[in-house]
């Protein structure tokens, strides 16, 4: 992120192009005289300025006498007039170009980004971003990818499963940008909606279908037309407006709330839960013939302790990105590397990437050394191990002994509490202690 | 062209490229809205400047028009 200082007098220019600056990243305060550019260098440091070359008090050349040449500010002129580039490229610095207007937005882009960290840049493009989002090499991911390249070149729906945090939306990115489409990419979250508002967020509403309908609204399924559309959550969806969503899917026709004309609608629907195929059935969240219209093409992504080899690639990549972003120069040692390795992340790759910026954030700003925590914690962990302690294919014995263990650590060794909780008497508890080899006689 | 006259078409032209500047941007915030990066109800703003600059642009472009008449003194009023 740059700290831009952008110089221009024309108030609906200075207006639009913040808005534009902001979404590239960076932040950006404004000036429209050089006075008020002149008071702004008093009091803040810039790394780029963007500067008008007619001013109403001057010529933005002026402001140059202004710059601290130790702050390395880079300088772009805004000119109406192409002649002026043989001007500026006699007095031109490295740190000097210049812009003709009309500008686009790809000019900002390229100007902004001439001033970035050279050597984290190189680190950062040295990892591989499949279809431009997805990091890792290891052999779930090479499946992973095989799937998105094919189910790309089909229109088929499909339904990502995985736990929390493994990064659904960003494989729904991923299948978009492999797509061949022309529409645009639109996410939304069926968990967040209320029942009442849900209908008016998917499907759109007319001028007045309820109280609030104060204008006409495009609902996702046409604001993603040719493109694709991401509902996150969807077992979350509430069970009697999936009809809705059925009818939508079936005769690919949307009616807004309140409206009576039908549409025609025409996108891919990825759609996610972090329920199993198992439990989507048992629980009954999500009705039947919605479920095999959603999921033509059911994609797993793999939880990140089923692909280890790929947290070392992934923490160097939050590194290089928060090293760009706040101008650090932090560096993994192998041993931490490790031990990132070694943990299970139940929360996934969301985890280990709060675990980073964490990390980053502890860590002294000037030096290289990152600085981890003792030891690394997650409130998920716990309930992991239960969850994994209940799959099939272990013997009751086995479990019994996870559940005693478990109950102890959770009432600190008491062993009168821990066995009420158990709903046993305090003589089968030790006996099964003893049975594990964890007691000796004086202990009793 | 003398040079007076030279320092007038330039200072027309640089007052007709500031609403196409501002058209340009408005134009690119309305891609924004459509990627779905920023509000929609900008980019219905962004609509209306756009018209508004056009506007500007063109009333800009009848005042070179008019700079440059026969009928034009070298003041750049038009003579009675």
């Amino acid at each position: 992120m740059l700290t831009v200082l952008l110089v221009d007098d024309d108030a609906e220019f200075t207006d639009v192009a913040c808005t534009i600056i902001e979404f590239l990243g960076h932040e950006v305060l404004t000036a429209s005289t050089l006075a008020e550019a002149r008071e702004w260098l008093s009091k803040e440091s810039f790394d780029h300025i963007l500067l008008d070359f007619m001013l109403p008090d001057g010529s933005g050349l002026h402001l140059m006498e202004s710059l601290q040449p130790e702050q390395n500010t880079r300088v772009t002129l805004i000119t109406g007039h192409p002649s002026v580039k043989g001007i500026i490229k006699d007095m031109c610095g490295p740190n000097i170009d210049y812009l003709v207007k009309p500008i686009q937005r790809e000019d900002l882009e390229s100007v902004l980004q001439g001033k970035k960290q050279p050597a984290s840049k190189r680190s950062t493009t040295a990892i591989t971003r499949h279809f431009g989002q997805l990091i890792g090499e290891s052999a779930p991911m090479q499946e992973l990818y095989k799937l998105i390249g094919r189910v790309s070149k089909t229109k088929a729906n499909v339904m990502l499963l995985g736990e929390s945090g493994v990064g659904k939306e960003v494989v729904a990115a991923a299948i978009h940008e492999a797509s061949d489409c022309e529409g645009t990419y639109v996410a939304t979250n069926c968990g967040a909606f209320s029942k009442e508002l849900i209908g008016s967020e998917l499907f759109g509403h007319e001028k007045g279908a309820f109280t609030g309908a104060v204008g006409r609204k495009e609902g996702v399924f046409e604001q993603a037309e040719n493109g694709t559309l991401f509902l996150d959550e969807i077992t979350e969806m509430p069970i009697d407006m999936q009809p809705n969503l059925l009818r939508v899917l079936e005769n690919k026709v949307v009616i807004r709330v309140g409206g009576t004309k039908a549409m025609p609608v025409n996108c891919r629907v990825v759609s996610a839960t972090n329920r199993s195929m198992e439990e989507i059935a048992e629980s009954k969240v999500l009705r039947e013939d919605i479920y095999f219209r959603l999921a033509v093409f059911p994609i797993t992504i793999p939880p990140l302790r089923e692909r280890k080899e790929d947290i070392p690639l992934l923490a160097e990549y939050f590194i290089d990105q928060l090293n760009e972003e706040n101008g650090s120069q932090f560096r993994w040692q192998s041993v931490q590397l490790e031990k990132l390795q070694a943990y299970d992340w139940p929360g996934n790759v969301r985890e280990l990437r709060h675990f980073v910026h964490r990390a980053a954030i502890m860590s002294d700003p000037e030096g290289s050394d990152i600085e981890l925590p003792k030891t690394i914690e997650s409130p998920f962990a716990k309930k992991q191990t239960l969850s994994t302690g209940l799959k099939a294919g272990r013997t009751i014995e086995e479990v019994e002994k996870e559940l005693i263990y478990a109950t102890l650590e959770k009432v600190d060794g008491n062993k009168t509490t821990a066995a009420e909780m158990l709903g046993i008497s305090t003589k089968t508890l030790y006996n099964r202690l003893h049975a594990y080899g964890d007691l000796n006689s004086d202990s009793e | 062209m003398d040079e007076g006259e030279f320092a007038r078409l330039q200072k027309a032209v640089h007052d007709a490229r500031r609403p196409l500047n501002r058209i340009t941007m408005q134009s690119e915030l309305i891609k924004l809205a459509l990627e779905g990066a920023v509000p929609k109800d900008k980019a219905l703003a962004a609509l209306d400047k756009i018209i508004a600059g056009s506007k500007d642009c063109s009333d800009s472009l009848s005042d070179l028009v008019a700079q440059f008449s026969p009928n034009v003194n070298d003041s750049g009023s038009p003579s009675e």
